[in-house]
């Protein structure tokens, strides 16, 4: 059983010979492949020769198109700060006020900054591994995506004091990002994961998301095809789980670190996949038997009832993580034995 | 937490701003502020005795992680308003704890910790001088010399750029000004790692802004103990 059938199967509820498992390693392939992480997300070459090294290297059950969000805001104007370690950042958003964000045009997918780095990446990891092992593209979550443009606190002082002037960010920001998710979709992305930072309890109560964002991100997600996963970018999530299912198009959430996965399974129906849930940063700081053991007892908690992906929580994992770590993250799911929906 | 003033009812008053603030209502809070002061309570009581115990508890909730950054976001809003509307008060420099110098380093961009943290010491007492966001490590000392801070209060909430700030540790020492002026450092990538308070050179750290009075008076006293000494 290939990994794309693997995954595919999981996430029908179909038998599958173990549960896919993943890792979340975009920049990780620059240090795999020895180059600068300005190269890997300024030439796609280089970002595919990454993934191809990462999946060389521990043959994770999916593959990543860049996640690098700091491509869209320099789109749209802003500035990047770039590390040597980590995935680049937004330094500078490119508008000081939501006026200014109205008042911006939305830039070409095809021809603006890093925007066609983005898909040409993506093309290129579905011309390797179409049906063989998915291709999954990570974009922010609509009810976010403002706070690429104007900052995040800009942002919540805007959702919280001036509803009105949110509303009409949260529809202008939309536009691009619909035209964003098709691309990406178009160019051989099996699945898109939104980054909904709104979902997370650190961020946001459930009121709040619930009033003044799921409205929005029904009516986005509506306006994208594919098979889509909900993210919280790590924050724990699981107050506004019972939300999720049901929205069009969402198969499933990845939850977080700190969220208790035994309770997002009895948040979500039966069918509804879960993906997670270990702390991203316990992969460097933790040895290999820690990860070992950490993410075995996440299968048995997670697994049995199917429908489940083991994964970390959040965005890339960090560079230092020791490849003895990826290694035994990814064999605990061979040393996992069936449950339902799993054959041995 | 309980709040008591000589001769108002402050913990009920108290008890109504909290309310107000998890419940993220900026008018309902103005409102209590504005009834205690038409109630004769002093400006200066009022922050003591009703805003200063609310900031306390929206501090342990934010810390036992039962309110958001929403929340917390609202809750610093509203302690400003309340510290504008009773701001003549606190313009008394006999009730002053002393000076800091804050600012997010330079390269980074996440002003909320920071204003967060100068709102806090503000009505703790403290004169605070905020550079605001990219600041370099030049200007934060040449800062805090110009206006006698013990303290420097350092924000980053990523390690990329929370690296910068070995700079300003650098050129304290370098500078001689060890002794005199402390450095705190603060930021959500502390919190995760707390081992890069001391990898930074940080002289003390809080995990959030209620704790920040609390550190600045013991890295302000500790800097005032060796210039006695010495």
């Amino acid at each position: 059983m290939n990994s794309y059938r693997r995954v595919m199967n999981t996430l029908g509820g179909l038998p599958v010979d173990r549960p896919p498992v993943f890792a979340v390693l975009g920049a990780y392939g620059a240090a795999l492949t020895g180059c600068d992480l300005r190269t890997l997300y300024s030439d796609p070459a280089a970002y595919l020769a990454g993934q191809k090294a990462v999946q060389e290297s521990y043959g994770f059950d999916l593959v990543l198109a860049p996640f690098d969000f700091s491509a869209i805001s320099e789109a749209f104007g802003g500035e990047t700060v770039w590390g040597r370690l980590q995935t680049p950042n937004v330094r500078r958003p490119p508008a000081g006020s939501v006026a200014e964000a109205l008042a911006m045009p939305l830039p070409s997918l095809s021809s603006t900054g890093r925007l066609p780095v983005a898909l040409e990446a993506t093309r290129g990891l579905a011309r390797c591994y179409k049906e063989e092992v998915p291709v999954i593209a990570v974009l922010p979550g609509p009810g976010v995506f403002p706070a690429l443009l104007i900052g995040l606190e800009s942002w919540l002082e805007t959702v919280l004091f001036e509803p009105d002037q949110a509303a009409r960010l949260l529809a202008h920001s939309a536009h691009f990002l619909i035209a964003f998710a098709d691309a990406l979709l178009e160019a051989g992305a099996d699945c898109l994961v939104f980054t909904e930072g709104m979902a997370s309890a650190e961020i946001a109560p459930r009121e709040l998301f619930a009033e003044a964002i799921l409205p929005h991100l029904t009516d986005v997600l509506r306006a994208i095809n594919g098979p889509k996963v909900i993210s919280s970018t790590g924050g724990r999530m699981n107050h506004v789980l019972d939300l999720l299912p049901g929205l069009p198009g969402v198969v499933g959430a990845i939850v977080g670190s700190r969220d208790d996965i035994a309770e997002s399974r009895r948040l979500t129906p039966p069918g509804f996949n879960l993906i997670g849930n270990l702390d991203n940063l316990a992969f460097a700081s933790a040895g290999s038997a820690k990860i070992g053991r950490l993410a075995l007892d996440c299968l048995s908690v997670a697994a049995p009832a199917g429908h489940f992906v083991l994964s970390n929580s959040g965005g890339d994992l960090p560079q230092e993580t020791p490849a003895a770590n990826l290694k035994a993250f990814k064999e605990s799911v061979s040393l996992h034995r069936a449950g339902h929906g799993e054959v041995a | 937490m309980s709040s008591s003033g000589a001769g108002c009812d402050c913990e009920g008053l108290y008890r109504q701003l909290l309310d107000a603030m998890i419940n993220a209502n900026r008018a309902r809070a103005a409102e209590v502020v504005e009834s205690a002061l038409a109630g004769g309570i002093p400006p200066a009581e009022v922050i003591t005795h009703i805003l200063d115990p609310a900031i306390v508890e929206l501090g342990t909730r934010w810390e036992g992680e039962s309110i958001s950054l929403a929340q917390n976001f609202i809750a610093s809003k509203i302690a400003e308003d309340a510290l504008l509307r009773c701001l003549p008060d606190r313009e008394d420099p006999d009730c002053r704890k002393g000076v800091a110098v804050i600012g997010n380093i330079e390269d980074d961009f996440h002003s909320l910790g920071r204003r967060t943290v100068g709102l806090f010491l503000g009505a703790a007492g403290w004169q605070v001088v905020d550079l605001g966001n990219d600041v370099p490590a030049e200007q934060f000392l040449e800062k805090a010399l110009e206006v006698g801070a013990r303290v420097i209060g350092v924000s980053a909430m990523m390690q990329t750029t929370a690296i910068n700030i070995k700079k300003l540790r650098e050129l304290i020492d370098r500078e001689g000004e060890r002794d005199h002026i402390k450095l705190a450092v603060g930021g959500a990538v502390f919190n995760w790692r707390p081992e890069l308070v001391t990898e930074v050179g940080g002289d003390g750290t809080t995990r959030n802004a209620i704790g920040a009075d609390q550190l600045f008076t013991a890295l302000q006293e500790q800097a005032l103990a060796r210039e006695l000494s010495s």
